[in-house]
């Protein structure tokens, strides 16, 4: 996996960013796969918002717009927005949330996703590739 | 003005311990060392190590020193005896606005030593000086020691065998806010060993306080790890003082706050008439206030922590503010602590607080809130 991820180095700290995946101004992750993406945040956002002790899920079958919040999350620091950069339905919500919440920090970009949504079109332009992502961490 | 972050002096062994950092004051320390929930736990069932060398440290000294404190702070100082601390005392305005709650240290006649908050060090230094010099105490000299010295927190109910483990066992027979004056650990010398802490050790825990210089520090947090101790972050710190009712400078108190309506009891002297703010604090307390700090409790299970200015609410009137809040891991329910009118603080009754403009019932309660 090492050759798959930038490592971006702060005087914060240590932050990783997956090269598979593409990313958001607001330190979401996306994985897209056909007509479904998966959303999560990132290990930044994560870092940043610390220890983190309430999701609230969106209901399945809820649609979306772009930028419209899709989860809440609730950190021992603060209260984060999760926005969706794409439009479509909510088709899962990662339910193992709701027990385990801090999977969010332990596996951020795996166990930790957050929903999955159908969606009709991709404006890639409102992404960042990784590389740009993890420049614009960089500058903290 | 750029803002300035420095780190504190043990950064990098924070960090060799798994610390995740963040800022605080101005300092670069450790919020969390991975779940501050269980840090939190671990420091009530067992035994935690904190590095607090983001607090300022002083040494004042000279012929004249006890007279000038007197007339400085809230407290009553006749009764701390050599060898012990004074409990919180405060540095008030003369309106009785509270600056800064700081710990002394009577070490001897000539000499005392002060912990104070790590927002004020600059501050708290200018003021005392400004004092210093209008009174003509001029025998008397301050010296702020922070950044060449380090404070190693050991707190939980196994903090004596942490102590025993690093060679300085009489630490059980410290009473509470009695310090050992250059007390030897691993085998070196310390500026003091004090049975203290801010996680509540009269109540749910037992802990101690190690004041010393940098690389001793280093030593004493890495050796407390290796003897059993868990390394705890700043955010465990804050869930443990919420718990307990501790008030925190700059969030639930400030200079526009009264330490009676803070209801901050333990540092003042009513009966006290001349410091820096005592004929005002009488006078508040004869007239009588009219917001008063109290606990809150949240639903148990419910995973909402209120936040620092949340609105509190009887019905459609707003009668207060929180001013800390958590989540705690004991309770299994968010807590909060915040001002309230006078006219809505029953014991016992509930508000509601607005929480993402939702309404969240919370109950009020006194301190502590475990």
């Amino acid at each position: 996996m090492g050759e798959q991820q930038i490592i971006v180095r702060t005087k914060l700290g240590e932050y990783l960013v997956r090269k598979d995946l593409l990313y958001t101004a607001k330190d979401e992750w996306v994985r897209i796969e056909g007509d479904v993406v998966t959303l999560g945040i990132t290990d930044y956002a994560q870092k940043k918002l610390k220890y983190i002790v309430n999701v609230e899920l969106p209901e399945v079958g809820k649609k979306v717009g772009v930028d419209d919040a899709v989860a809440t999350l609730e950190s021992v620091k603060a209260v984060a927005e999760v926005y969706t950069p794409v439009e479509g339905d909510v088709i899962e919500v990662n339910e193992e949330l709701t027990e385990k919440p801090d999977l969010i920090n332990t596996d951020p970009y795996g166990r930790g996703w957050i929903v999955k949504l159908r969606v009709s079109g991709i404006d890639k332009n409102k992404l960042l590739s990784p590389e740009d992502y993890a420049d614009k961490i960089s500058k903290e | 003005m750029p803002k300035i972050v420095k780190e504190v002096p043990l950064l990098n062994v924070q960090r060799e311990l798994g610390g995740n950092v963040g800022e605080f004051a101005g300092w670069l320390t450790s919020m969390d060392y991975g779940n501050p929930l269980e840090e939190h736990v671990n420091t009530r069932t067992s035994v935690s190590v904190f590095d607090v060398s983001h607090m300022g440290r002083y040494v004042i000294k000279g012929k004249r020193v006890f007279e000038f404190l007197q007339k400085l702070v809230s407290k009553d100082l006749g009764d701390v005896g050599v060898g012990r601390m004074s409990g919180p005392v405060l540095l008030m305005n003369e309106n009785a606005g509270i600056r800064d709650d700081i710990m002394l240290y009577n070490v001897g006649e000539d000499l005392w030593l002060a912990v104070v908050n790590a927002p004020n060090v600059e501050k708290d230094l200018e003021w005392m000086n400004a004092w210093r010099v209008k009174w003509g105490y001029t025998d008397v000299e301050i010296e702020n020691v922070t950044l060449k010295s380090s404070l190693i927190a050991v707190q939980g109910p196994k903090a004596a065998e942490v102590m025993e483990g690093l060679g300085f066992g009489e630490a059980k027979d410290l009473k509470i806010l009695e310090f050992a004056y250059g007390a030897e650990v691993t085998g070196r010398k310390t500026v003091l060993v004090s049975h203290s802490g801010w996680t509540g050790e009269e109540v749910r825990s037992f802990g101690f306080e190690i004041w010393t210089d940098v690389d001793h520090g280093a030593e004493i947090l890495r050796k407390s790890v290796a003897l059993g101790a868990k390394p705890a972050g700043l955010i465990a710190r804050d869930t443990l003082r919420l718990e307990m009712g501790y008030l925190l400078i700059g969030q639930d108190m400030d200079e526009n706050t009264n330490p009676i309506e803070a209801r901050y009891w333990l540092p003042i002297s009513l009966e006290k008439e001349d410091c820096v703010g005592c004929p005002k604090l009488r006078e508040i307390y004869e007239r009588g206030v009219s917001r008063i700090r109290v606990g809150l409790k949240l639903k148990k299970g419910l995973r909402i922590i209120p936040r620092h200015g949340t609105g509190i609410y009887a019905g459609n009137n707003l009668v207060g503010r929180v001013t800390s809040g958590a989540f705690s891991p004991y309770l299994n329910a968010g807590i909060a602590m915040g001002y309230v009118s006078v006219t809505h603080a029953y014991i016992g009754s509930r508000l509601d607080l607005d929480v993402r403009g939702g309404r969240q019932k919370a109950k009020i309660v006194d301190f502590p809130l475990i």
